[in-house]
């Protein structure tokens, strides 16, 4: 017979489960290695067929967590403090500066990639990529804010101008921080606020000028929108004939055959380039290190990037993989190249506030 | 030991012998409860104490304390805090609501949105309660409920993307609309009010529905058939008895409705236009700009909250009548 469970049997197991808690749920060290790497990336970034190769060459599983948005990720890295729950993060341009000022990622090591020298020279050693004295991450794919058009309806637009013609009264879209900073550059000023550092007052009336130009021309817009997907839906049900987009979901579209153009105009835009990063304190970072270095060993990686996400990649040799659909529909012409500025990493938090509070007032109005 | 019983150890405690029902006495004394709850309790007190733990820790943790969280972070100047930042505590969080005046349009936008879709999605579902609860035949009135709750068992964001499809430029109304002829270009249904509207009554109507059916229900029909010999018409019936006795259904009914209706998030973000942007797309802006400044929309969160709740419990105290409970 066997011994019946008394009080005196479940408070000791109580206690005894009470005192093993700390053990079982306490946070690895970063030393404790797992077979285990944990990314954050956004949705078509990372192929598939690649992972899964990768862990079957390795034996290290590969846990991804989509994100689609910069905010999310750098709220949950800053909650998180030193036991962050993601060893890599996918970080775009604008906030690159930002996440490193935080103190959320690490250094990087090229000396640990053996694969680095295909990385395409021009983003080996940037002067963005370069902050601190240090590189931050592997740039994976390059993009820009794009001017793309439904060219049944609207016929090769030289200018951002045609974002506020009339006859397309409800029929454009876009992300309204986005477009703020480039109606600010259509009306003149500086969007990236470079030139604004220690001038408040400037800036915030470059910025006021732009925020009452949007809401002058609020009956143009058929909808702002926060995804690259989003664009993409409403090209595609022809809700909109134009848009700002990003070039990556544009130059999806076209490479899929949709009647799309996408172009810089002649005001110019921002560039950017998305870097996957290791997290500060990452509990798996030699295995995010060997993650790196497998996807800089083959360009058909860096291609397959390309034809999921729209957007160009950083690695040298894609060009000659892509299909000419492909490389056309991700390639603009020398002079349009030209006017493309990536994003600096000066005067950011002047230009996030003032860009943020204006945002919210367009979407109030 | 066979007459070891709960109720004989606790006698001989000379403690008062709490008395069960057939039913509960069974489990009290059966061995597995005796030998977990009963041996780790002896009084009757403990024992409640012990067996209102669970709800009560589900409803600290899971309701009480994120509240409690979010109230914490509205007071604080700065959060997620940086490596060696510290925070003081502050109430210019909330300040930042009542200085800045473009804030209201959203809040109040809220509002309208909110009590319009509550109030046509009462005249809409009530008769489709009605008629489920009074109409249909007994046998058949779970097969008619099941077919109405049957969109319901997806997801918020699949019953959103349907909407698109269906009032898109190339959706399915415009083609339809289209191929009869009766327009040439389409309609943009899309993204306006409208599209907002006929998506947020699609969404919250059966927190509408399954109130009013219940309320309708427990409605005896000997009322309506003493009603009618008595002379009186349908709307008389109508205003008469049925619209009385089913206020508690039509109080509940729009409180779930209100309140679920103005916090709604991603519908607004997927069907509205640029003059729909409601306040919880507000409060998430600033919880993912680029400036992130978590405390003003925890601040925020809470300001909604509050209205929200005032707005349903007067809602509540004027419709309901004075027996109805605020909280």
């Amino acid at each position: 017979m066997s011994r019946p469970i008394d009080r005196r049997t479940t408070l000791q197991l109580l206690g005894a489960g009470a005192l093993a808690a700390p053990y079982i749920v306490r946070p690895k060290p970063a030393w404790a290695q797992s077979k285990t790497l944990n990314i954050t990336t956004y949705d078509k970034f990372l192929p598939q067929e690649f992972v899964d190769q990768f862990q079957k060459d390795t034996g290290i599983q590969v846990n991804i967590r989509l994100t689609d948005d910069q905010g999310k990720q750098y709220n949950l890295l800053a909650a998180e403090g030193a036991n962050p729950s993601t060893d890599m993060v996918t970080v775009a341009g604008h906030r690159y500066s930002q996440f490193i000022a935080s103190d959320l990622l690490q250094p990087v090591d090229t000396g640990k990639i053996p694969n680095w020298k295909n990385l395409n020279p021009a983003y080996q050693d940037a002067p963005w990529a370069r902050v601190n004295d240090n590189l931050w991450g592997l740039p994976i794919l390059a993009g820009y804010e794009g001017l793309a058009v439904n060219t049944q309806y609207v016929k090769d637009p030289q200018s951002w101008e045609v974002m506020f013609d009339p006859q397309y009264k409800g029929l454009t879209s876009y992300i309204v921080s986005d477009f703020m900073t480039i109606t600010m550059q259509y009306l003149g000023h500086d969007g990236d606020f470079v030139t604004y550092t220690d001038k408040p007052e400037m800036a915030q009336k470059a910025t006021n000028e732009a925020r009452d130009f949007l809401i002058k021309h609020k009956d143009m817009v058929r909808k702002y929108y926060d995804a690259g997907s989003e664009v993409q839906q409403m090209f595609i049900n022809e809700d909109i004939h134009l848009a700002h987009s990003w070039s990556g979901p544009a130059a999806k579209l076209i490479a899929d055959g949709h009647p799309i153009k996408l172009s810089v105009p002649k005001e110019g835009t921002f560039g950017f380039v998305y870097t996957l990063n290791i997290v500060n304190n990452a509990p798996n970072a030699e295995n995010a290190y060997k993650f790196i270095d497998a996807i800089l060993a083959s360009p058909e990686v860096g291609a397959s990037m390309t034809r999921q996400s729209g957007f160009a990649s950083t690695m040298a040799g894609v060009a000659d993989v892509l299909t000419e659909v492909e490389r056309a529909a991700t390639t603009l012409p020398q002079d349009q190249v030209e006017r493309i500025v990536f994003f600096s990493s000066v005067n950011r938090d002047m230009k996030n506030e003032m860009i943020d509070k204006a945002t919210a007032e367009v979407k109030a109005a | 030991m066979a007459t070891d019983t709960i109720t004989q150890r606790v006698a001989n405690r000379d403690l008062a012998i709490p008395r069960y029902s057939t039913r509960i006495s069974r489990i009290v004394n059966a061995r597995p409860y005796r030998s977990t709850i009963g041996a780790a309790v002896a009084t009757h007190r403990g024992r409640m104490i012990l067996l209102a733990a669970p709800p009560l820790v589900w409803l600290i943790a899971l309701h009480i304390g994120p509240i409690y969280q979010m109230l914490k972070i509205s007071l604080l100047s700065s959060y997620p805090l940086q490596h060696g930042q510290a925070a003081t505590f502050t109430l210019d969080n909330y300040a930042v609501f009542f200085s800045e005046s473009l804030y209201f349009s959203p809040l109040i936008r809220s509002f309208i949105y909110a009590t319009a879709a509550t109030a046509t999605t009462l005249v809409v579902v009530y008769p489709v309660a009605y008629y489920v609860a009074k109409i249909v035949k007994p046998s058949s009135r779970s097969k008619a409920l099941l077919l109405l709750l049957l969109p319901f068992w997806a997801g918020e964001l699949i019953r959103t993307f349907a909407i698109i499809m269906l009032l898109a430029n190339r959706g399915a109304a415009n083609v339809f609309l289209r191929d009869l002829g009766i327009i040439d270009r389409p309609i943009p249904m899309l993204y306006t009010p409208f599209s907002l509207g006929f998506g947020l009554v699609y969404l919250v109507s059966l927190y509408m529905l399954l109130p009013l059916y219940s309320a309708i229900d427990k409605i005896p029909n000997h009322l309506l058939d003493a009603a009618a010999d008595l002379g009186a018409g349908p709307f008389t019936r109508f205003r008469r008895i049925i619209l009385p006795l089913s206020r508690d259904g039509i109080v509940s009914g729009c409180c779930l409705v209100f309140l679920t209706t103005i916090g709604v998030f991603a519908t607004p973000m997927l069907i509205g236009g640029p003059t729909t942007v409601l306040f919880p797309e507000t409060i998430s802006g600033f919880f993912h700009g680029a400036s992130d400044r978590w405390p003003v929309g925890a601040a925020f969160a809470l300001i909604m909250l509050v209205t929200a709740l005032t707005t349903a419990g007067i809602f509540m105290r004027l419709v309901g009548g004075k027996s109805t409970k605020l909280m």
